[in-house]
């Protein structure tokens, strides 16, 4: 049980609009074992970035549980659950998301500046270096191109060497071959970190290459699966 | 079951202790700090008028405390209607004093060399006035060649008006002076004074020798005595039971202070309030600007909720920077401030004696950076706090709405916002009262602006023109773009418009006031003083001019010596009796006639006829306002003291009297019969329409009745318009800050709306527009937006025109319509003006460095 990084309970996620109910997500329910990777697909409209959300603690079901590392995020506050993002959770998105203003050696720093750590310049720097951009410390994310971005983006989510990462779409604004460059840094960075990965995607081939699949349509789970891992 | 654990153990930093909340501002400032300093350029225009206005009023009360004594030129001033009574030297001659005189009056001066002739207030001076500061002269040693002979001094406006030279020659009364020279500087004198009523001095040697000390001459004499500082209060103590006796007035140099004091304060509140509105229109612009500030930030604070930020944290690193930048915006405002001081004292010398000297003020450059800080955090906060409820999930999907919170922070916020405009008019005025009312009628006017600004935009939507041409309809749609801040702007705007045009019709109104006053067939010129020897002659000559004789009229002087009953001593000496002094112990000017003038109307009682032989049988009529103050009503008996002779009178009537319309008018009117025998002036009116006919009738006058002074309304108006254009200078170098802050938000907001702008530009040229067109739509944008910013502005401004006119001025409403016009176009053209300056980078940028900046 202790292996447990992730647990979601009949799930459900309901927004009103205009005096109707609309729900979103359907009583979904799984767990994610300490080091597993995992994948959630489905059609637009499924619900896959709703429990994304909701499991990275982004946001609150309507009712159910969702638990990490044996945290009820739900029970929460919004600063509460920030903190524990910082302190267990990595995130990928797939516009990146930089700050603009920082170079891309302080977008990587930031999560452990927040922690309060100090002497983390080395560290991050190793990281970038890892990425390929040695060279780039200095630059701003207007000076990049999307795949290096995105590479500055995997090098902040691995910085505090998270417990669980979630990954939306993280090839989805990119080209093949910066595409290609990202999930091998992905899933190679995932196993020397042995990180929990939990990503949402479009792309079938990608899922494929995760541990597990889930299968989301109309709001519910409709299929839990393992993939043939080579 | 399992058990969850729904604690965690987060360490809480506040903003002083957590340094990764400054980094994270300094860090993002550097991208952002030129649009931050745009919102701090939104204080600097309103905490330099604060601090200019504060520092001025900081140092003339340091020098009010410094200079007090030069303010009087005395220790003591000694005020009669009469020649000072022997008496009373004789007990000054007991006392260790130096004494000084001066006997003031109205009078007519002839200047020789161009034939011109005006009316100026006489002043003859005897003895070393004054006893402190100095009485300066151009050339130096004119005050001294003065007071050798028949020289006089002028008072510098006065000689520049008539181009007045020393050595030339003027006549005064019977008499005709050499002019020594100009006066440039005399305790008490100069501002306003001389504008109303330009002085020429003359030695008191002399002063009968222009015949003008005549019976009936209003002439006021001082005494101006140099004490030893500690006796003062001894020597009034011993005078004032005299001085009572006498109806003699005095003044100190404590009480000349506080009196100057109070109206300097009156000036003083005035001023600061107009530049306190600049400095909240300021406020408006910093909380407008941060507003889309935080707006755009939305994105980047996401994230860092993302990644385990907290609100706070995120809050703080965007207060951080507004806070500092608004301090820095503050420092620069300051330091202006005190540079405008230099500057000031052109535009408000006329509000300020001559004694008092600008100097810098610490506690105003102190006052200013509080302020600013104040209003940085106070007006930031409230539109920065939606940082800290900005949804984590809108890293995932962009349209994630923001829940409303109601936080604590926010209401307290709000409230402070509420009470700040209040507590710092308050103090700026030294008066809540004040504070308060100042507060409301701001709000009112903010609230009119933006109801009629909403309005013109809602119309304009309404009716939009969809059959004009392409420019015209795309610059209108522009106007309503999110984020364009077209409503603040049209209230920042149009205040600097609102309060130029409310100035333009009050002075408007209060000149055709005066002009309307003189105008069909009312008299224009009045005579007085005219003795009942010489009335025939000026008759004649009003006569053999051709002027109309409108009104030829008696007047008496004389006092009040009992009322109902009480002797006015009585009256005087009861502390209960809330009648005041003034009323009762002033000298008024009475005429007698058996019928009532155009200006009068009989409210309540009738005219009584004095029947010969009957006892007790005089009746006289008397002002609406004077019967309230006197407290006297029909019947009621009042004794006068007409020159040494008692004369019991009944009130018979109470009459409405229109002050301003076809004078002179009374407050008491005798009945034919009572007063022909007493010593008496006549005052005779009529109408001159031309400047060349009054000039040379003016000229007759002085040549043949020296003593004869003659009131030239239209000399008034003259002295309306200069005295209200010196009040407009200032007033409208005040309103220049709103105005100029009002164009900073509008830069600012350029500046803010930029990326969309390039956009929507890039848009169109992608689709086939020119640059001519584009530059068109932006010209046309801006116009529009000057001209509903104007007309808000122009709109409110006749409701406020008309209040004041009708409430507090009295007059009758008057609107310049042309002039209105031209406030209208050049806001409108100030506003395309700042708006272009902003918008050519955004029209000159290639569309293709957008369109990779997009990608």
């Amino acid at each position: 049980m202790n292996d447990i990084v992730l647990k979601a309970e009949a799930l459900t996620k309901t927004y009103t609009s205009a005096e109707r109910q609309l729900t979103v997500l359907d009583e979904v329910s799984f767990e994610v074992a300490q080091g597993n990777t995992l994948s959630i697909i489905g059609p637009s409209g499924s619900g896959k970035t709703t429990l994304l959300g909701l499991c990275a603690g982004l946001d609150v079901p309507s009712s159910g549980i969702i638990s990490l590392m044996g945290l009820k995020l739900n029970a929460m506050s919004e600063d509460d659950r920030a903190y524990v993002r910082n302190q267990y959770v990595g995130f990928v998105f797939q516009n990146f998301q930089l700050l603009q203003t920082l170079t891309a050696l302080e977008n990587v720093m930031v999560p452990l500046e927040l922690r309060g750590e100090k002497n983390i310049t080395v560290k991050a720097q190793h990281l970038l270096d890892r990425v390929g951009l040695g060279g780039r410390f200095n630059h701003y994310p207007s000076q990049l191109s999307g795949g290096e971005q995105q590479r500055v983006a995997l090098a902040r989510a691995f910085i505090t060497s998270p417990k669980i990462l979630f990954a939306d779409e993280p090839t989805g604004n990119l080209d093949g071959e910066n595409a290609a460059l990202i999930e091998e840094l992905l899933f190679g960075m995932n196993r020397e970190e042995k990180t929990t990965l939990v990503l949402v995607t479009h792309n079938l081939e990608l899922a494929a290459k995760t541990e597990r699949v889930l299968r989301m349509k109309g709001g519910k789970l409709v299929e839990d699966s393992i993939t043939a891992l080579p | 079951m399992i058990e969850y654990r729904i604690k965690v153990a987060r360490p809480l930093k506040n903003i002083f202790t957590d340094a990764w909340v400054w980094r994270m501002a300094l860090r993002d400032a550097r991208h952002n700090f030129s649009r931050l300093f745009l919102f701090a350029a939104s204080l600097i225009t309103g905490i330099a008028a604060v601090v200019a206005i504060g520092s001025i009023n900081y140092s003339i009360q340091r020098d009010l405390d410094k200079n007090a004594k030069e303010l009087l030129g005395a220790d003591l001033v000694i005020n009669s209607s009469k020649k000072i009574d022997s008496n009373l030297l004789k007990l000054l001659d007991s006392t260790n004093t130096e004494k000084a005189f001066d006997a003031d009056m109205a009078s007519m001066v002839l200047f020789l060399h161009n034939q011109q002739s005006r009316l100026i207030k006489l002043t003859a001076l005897k003895g070393n006035f004054p006893f402190y500061g100095k009485l300066e002269t151009k050339p130096a040693n004119a005050y001294a060649l003065m007071k050798s002979g028949k020289f006089a001094l002028l008072d510098e406006s006065l000689a520049t008006q008539y181009e007045v030279s020393t050595n030339d020659s003027i006549k005064v009364g019977n008499t005709i002076f050499k002019v020594a020279g100009v006066v440039t500087k005399i305790p008490g004198g100069g501002g306003f004074t001389s504008t109303i009523s330009p002085s020429v001095y003359i030695s008191m040697d002399v002063l009968d020798s222009t015949g003008l000390v005549q019976f009936g001459s209003r002439v006021g004499y001082s005494l101006y005595l140099k004490t030893k500082e500690a006796d003062t209060q001894a020597i009034i103590d011993k005078l004032e039971p005299t001085l009572k006796k006498l109806n003699y007035t005095f003044e100190t140099v404590k009480s000349r202070k506080e009196g100057l004091g109070d109206a300097l304060k009156s000036v003083y509140q005035f001023f600061a309030l107009l530049a306190f509105m600049a400095l909240l229109l300021g406020c408006i612009g910093v909380a407008s600007a941060v507003h889309i500030y935080a707006k755009e930030k939305r994105e980047e604070v996401a994230l860092l909720r993302c990644i385990g930020s907290s609100g706070w944290q995120a809050f703080n690193i965007y207060f951080i920077q507004v806070f500092c930048v608004g301090l820095l915006g503050s420092a620069i405002g300051s330091a202006l401030g005190i540079a405008i001081q230099q500057v000031i004292p052109i535009v408000f010398n006329d509000f300020i004696p001559a004694q008092l000297q600008f100097s810098l003020s610490w506690e105003a450059l102190l006052e200013g950076l509080l302020l600013g800080s104040i209003i940085s955090v106070l007006f930031t906060i409230l539109p920065l706090i939606s940082v800290r409820f900005v949804p984590p999930l809108s890293t995932l999907r962009a349209e994630v709405k923001q829940v409303k919170v109601v936080s604590k922070t926010r209401m307290v916020a709000i409230l402070l916002i509420v009470l700040f405009p209040v507590l710092a008019a308050a103090y700026q005025t030294q008066s809540i009262v004040t504070g308060a009312l100042f507060s409301i009628g701001l709000a009112v006017v903010l609230a009119g602006l933006y109801g009629i600004g909403a309005l013109l935009l809602y119309l304009s939507r309404r009716f939009f023109p969809h059959h004009a041409a392409f420019t015209f309809r795309h610059a209108l749609s522009n106007l309503f773009r999110p984020n364009n801040q077209t409503r603040v702007l049209v209230v920042a705007i149009g205040l600097g418009a609102f309060i130029l045009a409310t100035l333009n019709i009050i002075q408007n109104s209060l000149l055709n006031q005066v002009e309307f006053q003189g105008g069909k067939n009312q008299s224009n010129t009045i005579l007085f003083d005219i003795q009942p020897k010489q009335k025939e002659g000026v008759l004649q000559l009003i006569k053999g001019t051709g002027l109309p004789m409108n009104q030829v009229v008696p007047m008496v002087t004389c006092r009040l010596a009992e009322v109902k009953g009480k002797s006015v001593e009585t009256i005087l000496n009861d502390s209960t009796d809330k009648r005041p002094e003034w009323a009762v112990s002033r000298e008024y000017r009475v005429t007698y006639r058996d019928s009532l003038t155009k200006p009068e109307t009989l409210l309540e009682g009738k005219l009584q006829r004095f029947e010969k032989g009957q006892k007790d049988s005089v009746f006289v009529t008397i002002s609406e306002a004077m019967h309230e103050t006197l407290e006297v009503n029909l019947g009621d008996s009042l004794v006068f003291d007409i020159q040494g002779v008692p004369i019991k009178t009944f009130i018979s009537g109470i009459r409405k009297v229109e002050w301003s319309s076809d004078p002179p008018n009374f407050i008491f009117v005798f009945p034919s019969g009572v007063l022909e025998n007493a010593p008496q002036i006549w005052v005779a009116t009529t109408r001159i329409e031309d400047a060349v006919v009054s000039s040379k009738f003016q000229q007759q006058l002085v040549t043949r009745f020296s003593n004869v002074s003659l009131v030239d309304l239209r000399l008034i108006l003259n002295t309306v318009n200069k005295l209200f254009s010196k009040v407009a200078v200032a007033i409208r170098f005040l309103s220049m800050f709103s105005i100029i802050t009002g164009m900073i938000v509008l830069a600012g907001t350029v500046s803010n709306s930029k990326f969309v702008r390039m956009k929507e530009y890039v848009l169109l040229r992608t689709i086939g527009a020119r640059t001519k067109q584009i530059s068109a739509i932006t010209l046309i944008e801006y116009a529009y937006l000057g001209f509903f910013a104007a007309m808000a502005g122009v709109v409110l401004s006749l409701g406020a025109g008309w209040l004041l006119t009708f409430f507090f001025f009295k007059i009758q409403f008057s609107v310049n319509a042309a002039e209105l016009l031209l406030v209208t176009l050049g806001v409108i053209s100030l506003t395309v003006v700042i708006g272009w300056l902003n918008s050519r980078s955004v029209i000159s940028t290639p569309p293709l460095q957008v369109l990779r900046k997009e990608a």
